[in-house]
């Protein structure tokens, strides 16, 4: 930026100007915490509550040290585990168990949340059209692009100190515990900076949190194969996931690698301002593609809807069909490793299911793609939200078109949809294993896939309510609904809940197909449950108002 | 100095060339009117003189200032009223009243809660709640009160109601007394006509007219109908003049430059009724805008 012009005159007539409370980076800084409150406040919670559950489950279950060391020799090296905690180390110790448990866990949340937080902030306020009045005020880019960035910046420091409070209250040493956490969090500005650069090459929101998206799940995957594959453990160096576990929180810790993503986030934010710099405000560096002549998928407001989410299908669809194939791979990797019967038990108590055979460990996987296909459900009605709070349902309810046909055509391309992404992971984890040698039925792969259905269409009904009853709220509702039933039975178990308690939630009552056999009544039931709470959802929502 | 200074400004976006090597030269104190049809380029010029958008070549300079190159600088003395009411819609009128006073600085808060009752203006409601003219409100409030040297005002009536169109050109007025100059994009031509000193025409990124309303007049066609008594006399052809029957004993002269000709070609006719008219500013522009189409 060029210097000050010197010669700037003196203002011609002296006026009553007032100056309230901070220049207009305080503003803007304060302006953007309390746009991120409500997820900072999520995020927070989660942090905190899952990292104090953690020692007091291990304590709990764990008593005697001949149990621990049982554990630790037997899970050390089973790679289904590694698969979602990352590489162990001291499992035979609280603080060991706890750094392999949360750190891998919410190293990933810590990536979710840099995004969320980062797309939010920049490409969120241009997209909205705010950040031209934000930078026709004396706000400089690079000074809004910095104050968003101290927004995000403040709240690593609360994540870091709800994370460290958790270790604290679960009674792990306190340095230990604060260095764990620095490891967790040290994942947000790298990918609050990956975010930084896609809202600069993207020109909406969406594209942009795409964009990102597709980079966290990229890391992911790097951390995934170098935990789980022998001799590939060096990939655990390209990604800022793999650095949290190369700190080695409470085994041997290496704070020298904190430098990594110290480095890492500033190149990226450096490199994000200096895009943002010389572009046009509104516009991304990725040329945007022409609008194009197709006049297909135009014949009706559903159509429309698949027309204008065919993209961000084409990304989950995508995204489900990478993941499954190269998980699918590494089941061959899975070994029983003589693990005794009663650990087997305990570890089941853990949440984590029989995981020692192929079969376990696909089931695993699985049940983890129950929560994919129920956050996908969950979009789904968001996608539906946000054509009402841009005011496009509006236009469309103003022709002649019903709402109950439009709502019911969208939840329907969901159900669609979220089937079609069911079969292609089913069909590609099948695939994955034949070619890493597993022999499974591709019947059974199917199975196991379309075994996720029942809960996305419960949690499409749910959503479907909540949207009628609550629509600005909906989103926040859906998705936080899909993590907390999907924690609670993890947490539930761990705590040794009363079996009804833990029955709440629709995630302890899916069979782990393929290592357990498909439960047909709680199928049925959650599909009940979900089709009665949409149609409460059409009945509420043909009677309220549009909210924008 | 001058308040706003634009030479050879050119923006193209990939294809398409949005302005085609604009001037434009305002003084400090003037009311300046910026006409043209949607497309024309007027949010472009206004994003490019504000240093938003990257001019593809030549410069703006905002009191001398390069806004491409330092709009900070460049903002301390403007105030800027967007096209569309893009505003936080979890905050309260209040609340991004302040905010965005917070953000430029200088705000004169007795006149913007003179500027609030003016505009009949309800600042504790959320701007979710509000309708478009409301929003628009608040944004011209925040803007008005800044007493800046400079207000950059991008179709600042749209939605509002015809009294507050009323209250809106009081203020503007008020504003040219105090010194302030005005940067006014409208396709409304009776505002433009009611408030500017004057005003340039923008056509597919080109300027094809500008100066003051007498200007443009004198420039364009007159109308002249005049009735004779008994039948309208054949006449000698004019240069510069159309002529037309208008009635079994009356003719329309439309006429291009001075009317000094067609009043000698009158003498001698028993002439009962001339009304002569001065062209109105909308039709100056349906001028350019028709007389371009049809070409």
């Amino acid at each position: 930026m060029p210097a000050v012009s010197q010669e700037a005159p003196a203002r011609p007539r002296a006026r009553r100007a007032t100056r309230s409370g901070g220049g207009p980076a305080g503003a803007l800084v304060q302006r953007a915490i309390r746009d991120g409150r409500v997820l900072t406040v999520v995020f927070t919670y989660l942090f905190l509550v899952y990292s104090f559950i953690q020692p007091v489950g291990y304590r709990r279950i764990y008593t005697t040290a001949a149990g621990r060391e049982a554990f630790a020799r037997s899970f050390g090296t089973n790679p289904g585990l590694r698969l979602l905690y990352g590489e162990p180390h001291n499992l035979a110790t609280v603080s060991g168990y706890t750094a392999w448990r949360v750190g891998g866990v919410l190293a990933i949340a810590a990536a979710v949340f840099g995004l969320l937080s980062a797309v939010r902030a920049l490409r969120g306020e241009e997209d909205a059209g705010r950040a031209e009045l934000t930078l026709a005020g004396i706000v400089s880019r690079r000074t809004a692009y910095l104050s968003a960035m101290a927004a995000i910046g403040a709240a690593t420091v609360i994540l870091w100190a709800a994370e460290f409070a958790g270790f604290a209250l679960g009674r792990l040493p306190v340095a230990g515990s604060a260095y764990l956490a620095l490891a967790t969090v040290s994942v947000i500005p790298v990918i609050a900076g990956v975010g930084a650069v896609a809202s600069q090459l993207a020109s909406t929101r969406r594209i942009a949190l795409e964009i990102g998206g597709g980079a966290v799940a990229l890391f992911f995957l790097l951390r995934v194969i170098a935990d789980t594959v022998a001799g590939a453990g060096w990939l655990r160096w390209l990604t800022p996931l793999g650095w949290a576990e190369e700190m080695r929180p409470f085994a041997a810790p290496r704070p020298v690698v904190l430098l990594l993503p110290v480095a890492a986030s500033a190149l990226l934010l450096l490199i994000a301002e200096r895009l943002g710099a010389t572009r046009d405000l509104g516009s991304g560096l990725l040329p945007e593609r022409g609008g194009g002549s197709s006049l297909a998928l135009l014949s009706s407001p559903v159509a429309q809807a698949l027309r204008s989410q065919r993209d961000s299908l084409i990304v989950w669809a995508g995204g489900f069909a990478v993941f499954s194939f190269i998980l699918g791979v590494v089941a061959s990797s899975v070994s029983s490793n003589g693990i005794p019967a009663g650990v087997n038990r305990q570890v089941a108590k853990l949440g984590a299911g029989s995981i020692t055979t192929p079969a376990g460990y696909l089931a695993l996987i699985f049940f983890i793609y129950v929560l994919g296909v129920s956050l996908f459900a969950c979009a789904q009605v968001g996608a539906a939200r946000r054509e009402e709070a841009g005011q496009q349902l509006e236009t469309l309810l103003a022709l002649p078109v019903g709402r109950t046909g439009w709502l019911t055509g969208r939840l329907l391309l969901g159900a669609v949809a979220a089937a079609l992404i069911c079969v292609l992971t089913g069909l590609l984890t099948w695939a994955g294993a034949a070619a890493g040698g597993t022999s499974v039925q591709a019947g059974q792969m199917l199975e196991a896939g379309l075994n996720c259905l029942p809960a996305a269409l419960l949690f499409l009904g749910v959503a479907a309510l909540a949207y009628a009853v609550v629509p600005r709220a909906s989103a926040a509702i859906a998705y936080g609904l899909v993590v907390l039933t999907f924690l609670w039975q993890a947490v539930g178990a761990l705590l040794s809940a009363p079996g009804w308690l833990v029955g709440l939630t629709p995630f302890a009552h899916i069979g782990l197909v393929p290592a357990q056999p498909f439960q047909v009544v709680a199928a049925v039931v959650m599909i009940g449950i979900g089709v009665a709470a949409a149609a409460a959802g059409l009945a509420v929502f043909r009677r309220r108002d549009l909210i924008a | 100095m001058k308040a706003i200074q634009a030479e050879g400004l050119t923006k193209r976006y990939g294809a398409t060339l949005a302005l085609d090597s604009l001037d434009l030269s305002i003084e400090p104190g003037e009311v300046y009117g910026y006409l043209g049809p949607n497309g024309a380029g007027k949010t472009t010029t206004i994003r490019c003189l504000l240093g938003i958008h990257r001019p593809t070549s030549g410069r703006a300079e905002l009191f001398g200032v390069d806004a491409w190159g330092d709009p900070v600088q460049a903002h301390r003395r403007v105030a800027y009223v967007a096209g569309e009411p893009f505003l936080w819609p979890a905050m309260t009128g209040a609340q991004t009243l302040e905010f965005l006073a917070r953000l430029h600085g200088g705000t004169d808060k007795a006149y913007r809660d003179e500027l609030v009752q003016r505009f009949d203006l309800d600042t504790s409601k959320k701007v979710r709640a509000l309708s478009k003219g409301n929003r628009q409100k608040v944004q011209l409030v925040a803007a008005l009160a800044n007493r800046a040297d400079l207000l950059v005002l991008d179709e600042p009536t749209s939605g509002l109601d015809p009294l507050m169109e009323m209250v809106f050109r009081d203020c503007v007025t008020a504003a040219k007394e105090r010194g302030q100059a005005v940067f006014l994009s409208s396709h409304i031509l009776s505002e433009v006509e009611a408030v500017c000193d004057r005003v340039g025409i923008l056509k597919e990124g080109k300027l094809v007219d500008q100066g003051t309303l007498a200007e443009l007049r004198h420039l364009s066609t007159q109308t002249m109908d005049v009735t004779f008594e008994g039948q309208a006399p054949e006449l000698p052809p004019l240069p510069g003049v159309q002529v037309r029957q208008a009635g079994p004993n009356a003719l329309r002269f439309e006429i291009a430059g001075s009317v000094g000709p067609v009043v000698t070609a009158l003498a001698g006719h028993p002439v009962t009724a001339l009304v002569s008219r001065e062209p109105s500013l909308e039709e100056i522009f349906l001028h350019h805008y028709d007389g371009h189409a049809s070409r």
